[in-house]
This record gives structure tokens, sequence and C-alpha cells, in this order.
């Protein structure tokens, strides 16, 4: 068990190359499961590489435990990491594969078959020992991935996308095992993915990325309900959540097809932004037909583009204008027509305010933030 | 047909009902064709060889007498006579060159083809390039060359200057073979090794050679093939007639005014056997190697 350090870390390809990786701060509890998030080529993967040791690191200073291991070798660091691909020996069988990490550590072949034994019967590997690679099914494999990392019993784990070859319902079952190996063994896991289901259920805490720098670290909910800035907030959610260009007028926000008043935030935090365009920001599940009782109710208008009716919920696309759509996650009873007019309704707590121009979060009064907090609390219970 | 009207009709798209005359052959034909085609094409490459065993144990007046004869008595003394009249001595000569040359290529041949696979580093593919240069020009080119280097370093009519020969003539080829083939063992195999403790000639011994067995059981068997055979740098490399190879032995049963065919046909067999038992031995690994690049 250990603490990762990762302080401001650079990776750059070449002299003057691309920097793929842009000053990291990161660190990752003992214990702690932290998810990187992020789409394909935000530098999740090579920074999850820089802390395995594949990867030289370019600038800044990773540390495990307090040791600084920028130079120290991949096979030096205490470390086990679970493949994309699962990067099973093909020549060797099941439990070749398990011991050979552990060969090359001097480890007596008695304490090697107790500990191979003893992982085989907790991933219930055990009539698979004798079988090679090819003779195994994707979830099989995955399982004997995650076999290799544990006998090794490393100081940390890292999982590199071990779910995104799995169909959908081995995906939910080897999500489970991992999280349930996570509170059997309570080491620190890092694991990368660019799926936020993955993401939401599994980490102690997110850490989402984009284009090489950390866009914000926090619980999954937190993350969720407080999103510091545009890319977080359309990142994370589905259907992302719906962004509307407006302006800011006195304590409104408003445009040809939004009125929003914005009772959320104080005055002296609008006050910057008076009479400038600002990006209102309302997720799909926070909208209804129907106005809500209360003061301060938030207001669109627009025609309905699509109906896609998912069973236990009907999602809504409207169009406000000629360049925005939106999207309502509506009650599957609800009956409505394509290039019909709506209004959808949504209460104060739910809208969102950001920088037109940084896409940061302009940040609420406390007593706001404090409720939405208490609210992520309540549903994370 | 619309696709949801072939859904409404129990098929799957692709799969619409085929008009009669455009029905294939029926199976058994399809396959009566194919057993005859193989079996002219076995008669066909098979025949000259059975032709030659039976003239192996025949002397050379019966063949002489009746070329295409099946054997009235099966002379099996003169593959004892062959042996003992030179024989043993090319073939002990031609083990010792071949093997030692088919080893060190396949070595050598296989660490140069992880590092060009596997390792960025400057040269990297100008190395390559000049290597696969050298496949493409005839190996005769470089004979009088060869021929000047070994007289100068006292290599000329020595075994191990004609394994050092085969040895260079080897070499590209079993790189460009195994290049192609070790680029494609993934590179999360030897993350996996090197975050197990592994370091480079440890991957190199444990990991990418007992994975890319098949393509170097093809480079074997192919360099072994084609080095047993080998005649032009044997024949002008060696004079002695205790270092003849097999190619060059067989040779000398060949007078101006007369040859031997009894005996060149059992000298043929003698040298044939081992290939034909290297194949045998290697050729589910060969096919394998073969194959390696057609699925995935």
């Amino acid at each position: 068990m250990a603490v990762v350090r990762l302080d401001k870390i650079v990776k750059r390809y070449g002299m003057g190359g691309p920097v793929v990786v842009e000053d990291v701060d990161l660190t990752i509890e003992d214990g702690e499961f932290m998810v990187l998030l992020g789409p394909s080529g935000c530098g999740k993967s090579t920074t999850l590489r820089m802390i395995a040791g594949l990867e030289t690191i370019s600038g800044g200073t990773l540390s495990i435990d307090g040791r600084v291991v920028n130079d120290v070798p991949a096979k030096d660091r205490d470390i086990a990491m679970v493949f994309q691909s699962y990067a099973l020996y093909p020549h060797m069988s099941v439990a070749e594969n398990l011991a050979f990490g552990l060969r090359r550590r001097a480890i007596p072949n008695a304490e090697i078959d107790r500990r191979v034994k003893a992982v085989a019967e907790i991933l219930g590997l055990v009539p698979l020992l004798a079988r090679r690679p090819a003779a195994l099914s994707g979830g099989q494999r995955q399982r004997v991935a995650l076999g290799r990392a544990m006998v090794r019993e490393p100081q940390v784990f890292l999982f590199d996308e071990p779910l995104s070859n799995l169909d959908a319902a081995l995906r939910v079952n080897t999500r489970s095992e991992i999280i349930k190996q996570h509170n059997r063994l309570g080491s620190t896991m890092i694991y990368v993915t660019h799926d936020q289901v993955e993401a939401m259920t599994m980490g102690t805490r997110i850490c989402v990325m984009n284009a090489g720098k950390v866009a914000q670290i926090g619980a999954p909910l937190e993350v969720y309900w407080q999103p510091a800035n545009t890319f977080v907030a359309r990142f994370l959610g589905a259907p992302p959540m719906n962004l509307m260009a407006t302006t800011l007028d006195g304590a409104r926000a408003r445009s040809m097809a939004v009125d929003a008043p914005l009772s959320r935030w104080s005055e002296a935090a609008l006050v910057p932004y008076a009479g400038r365009r600002i990006t209102l920001g309302v997720r799909a599940e926070d909208l209804s037909l129907e106005r809500p009782a209360g003061a301060g109710i938030g207001k669109l208008r627009g025609r309905t583009v699509a109906v896609e009716p998912l069973g236990a919920e009907t999602l809504v696309l409207v169009a406000l204008d000629g360049e925005t759509e939106i999207t309502a996650r509506l009650p599957r009873q609800v009956m409505v027509a394509l290039d019909q007019e709506l209004e959808l309704f949504f209460r104060p707590e739910a809208a969102y305010l950001f920088d037109a121009e940084s896409g940061l979060a302009i940040a609420p009064r406390e007593d706001a933030a404090a409720v939405i907090g208490a609210a992520v609390q309540r549903r994370a219970h | 047909m619309s696709q949801s009207a072939v859904l409404d009709a129990g098929l799957r798209p692709g799969t619409e009902p085929q008009d009669p005359a455009r029905r294939p052959l029926p199976r058994f034909f399809g396959k009566g064709v194919l057993a005859v085609v193989l079996g002219l094409y076995t008669i066909y490459t098979l025949g000259p060889f059975l032709w030659l065993a039976t003239m192996s144990v025949r002397t050379t007046a019966e063949i002489s007498a009746a070329p295409y004869a099946w054997p009235t008595v099966f002379r099996w003394e003169q593959y004892r006579t062959a042996w003992e009249s030179g024989f043993a001595v090319y073939f002990w000569n031609s083990a010792i060159v071949v093997v030692g040359a088919v080893v060190v290529v396949t070595l050598i041949g296989a660490a140069a083809a992880h590092a060009l696979a596997r390792y960025r580093f400057r040269g990297n593919r100008l190395i390559y390039s000049i290597l696969f240069s050298s496949i493409i020009f005839p190996p005769q080119i470089t004979l009088i060359s060869l021929y000047q280097i070994l007289v100068d370093y006292n290599l000329y009519n020595s075994l191990f200057g004609l394994a050092l020969v085969y040895i260079s003539l080897q070499l590209p080829l079993t790189v460009y073979l195994l290049e192609g083939f070790f680029a494609r063992i993934p590179q999360d195999l030897f993350d996996a090794a090197k975050m197990d403790g592994y370091g480079d000639l440890e991957i190199f011994w444990r990991i990418v050679l007992p994975v890319g067995m098949p393509a170097i059981a093809t480079t074997l068997i192919l360099n072994f093939i084609q080095l047993w055979n080998e005649f032009l740098f044997a024949v002008v490399l060696i004079t002695d007639p205790d270092k003849r190879t097999l190619p060059i032995g067989i040779r000398a049963f060949m007078g101006d005014h007369f040859q031997d065919i009894g005996m060149i046909a059992t000298g043929v067999m003698v040298s044939v056997i081992p290939v034909i038992i290297a194949y045998v031995f290697f050729s589910e690994k060969l096919i394998r190697g073969m194959t390696a690049g057609a699925i995935k």
C-alpha cells in the first residue's frame, strides 16, 4: 500500500516535440481507487505508463511513498499493471502466467505455489490453471490478468482500460470483481478509462483529463454535480449537460429561447459578467414539462426534433433556436410529438453558469453550494 | 428486396433465395475436381522422387537397360557402398556446415530482427533497407569477392569459411522474415514482462523466441533446405575431396565419359532423407509461420 504523488508531471516526445501530458498534479492516497477519466488522446494512459515506468518522465516529480521514482526501472517500483489486451504470455499455461513475475524475484517455489493457488481460488481460476490463454474466454483471460497482478502483492495496482475488450454483461461482472478485490486488498489502485459509468461506479475519486491537463479532481458525484468547466460538464453524464449561450441580464440568463433566474449566484459573482455572454448549463434529467412549484423557475422554449423512447424514460431532443439543441430526459409516460412547441422548466438549483470564453464554472453562493453538496450527499446514500 | 421484407421472410440480409441457374456446383462434383487436381499434382511432384528411389536400388547397367522399370531385385547394399565410398564424409561435412550455419543464422537473425522490430534507434530503417536490398541482388554476384576474402583470411577450402559464407548469404532473408513476424507481437507483452521484472535479454529469450517459434521454424527449415542443397559456393570455395559437401560429392560420380547413374541416385537419396525428416518434423510449424499474418 502506498501514496502516489505526481508533482507537475510533463511528458514530451522528443526535443521540442508535442507535449502530451502537461503539469499534472495529483496525489493518490493510500488505499484509494483513483480513476483517470478522459477521451482518447487526453494523456491518461501516458500518465499511467509514466507511473508504471514504461514511459520516461520529461518533467516534474513522481514519488511513491515519499521515494522519488522518476528514474527507477519499472521492475523496481513494486507496481503491477493490468493491460487492455490482457497481455497474457501465449506460450505459458495460466499457472505459469501467474507465477512468471514471482520467479524473477527469487521467491521460493513453495511460496510461489501457495500464492498462485490462493489467487486462483479467489478468482475461480483453479480449473483453468493448466490451460493456455488461447483456450480461455475473454472474461477468463481478464481474470488471469487480474490474478497475475494480485499474485505479486504489489504496493500499487494500475489498470489500463481493462474492460474495454469485454462485452457489456461481462464488463459489469468484471467491474464488480475489481471493486470486490479493491475492498478486500485495500490497495492503492489507479484505473484508466474513457467510460464514465466505470469511473462513476468504481472510483473513490475521479481525475478528469483533457488535452494532457487535469480538468478536475473529485469524488464521482462531486465531479458530476459540481463540474469545474464545460468540458467536465459535457463529458460526465449521458446525455451530456445541455449548454446554452445566453446573455446576463441583471440576475437572469436570457436568450431568445431561455429565461433563467440566477438565484444561486451572488450579485458580486455576476457583476463581472453584466451584459456579457455567459453559458448556461442544465442537465437533461433536471428538465420537466410541468412547471415546478416555487419561485425562480427557469424556462426554455423550443420545438422537438427527435423523440427517443428508451423504455424506462424518453429522451426528447429540442431545438431552441437555429444553433442550439438540447436533450430532456422525461418520464416514459410523456407523449411528445415531433415538431411540437415545448416549454421546459427547471429549478434554480439545477442551473450551472460558465464563463463563455474560458469555459470555467462561475461559482455559486456558498449557501447554494452547500445545498448542492447536501444533495450530492443524499444521492450518494 | 428491401431489408425489412427480407427479415419478414425469415431470412437474414444477403441470404436471398438463389436463382437455380446460379447455384454453385454440387458439393460432390467440386470435391471430385479437387481430388483429381490434387492427384495429378501429387503424381507430378512425387513421380520423379519415386523414380529416383527405384533407381537408387538398381545398378547402372539395369537402369540403362530399362530406365523406367520397377526393380526386380532391391539392391539395398548400394546404400552401404555409397556410404563407404565417401558419402559418409560428405554427409558429415554437410551436416557440420549446414547445421552450424543454420543455428548461427537463426540466433543472430532472431536477435537482429527483434532489435529492428522493437527498438526505435537512429538508423533502424537504414539498416533494414540495406539488409533488404541485399536480398534483391542474386547471390552469385558476391561469389568472386567472397572467394578473395576467404583467400585473404586463410579460410578458403575450409568448412568454417564455407559456413561463414552460408551465414552471410542467409542472414538478410532470415532477418527480413523474422522482423515482419516479431513486429506483430503486441507491445503489451513486452511491457507486461518488464513489469514482471525481466530485462531486455530475458524478454528476448523467454518471450520473443517462444512466441516467435512458428516464424523461427519457418526460417530454420527454409535455410536448412537451401543450404543443404547449395552447390555453387561449395564447388568454388572447397577443393579438398575430404571437405566436399553432399552436392559436390554427388557430382564426383559424374565422369566425362561414364556416369554411375545408380550410385548418383543412391547419393541423392542419402542427401534428400535429412531434408524430408526436417520437413516432416517442422512442417506444422512451417505452415503456421507462413499463414501467421493471414489470421488476426
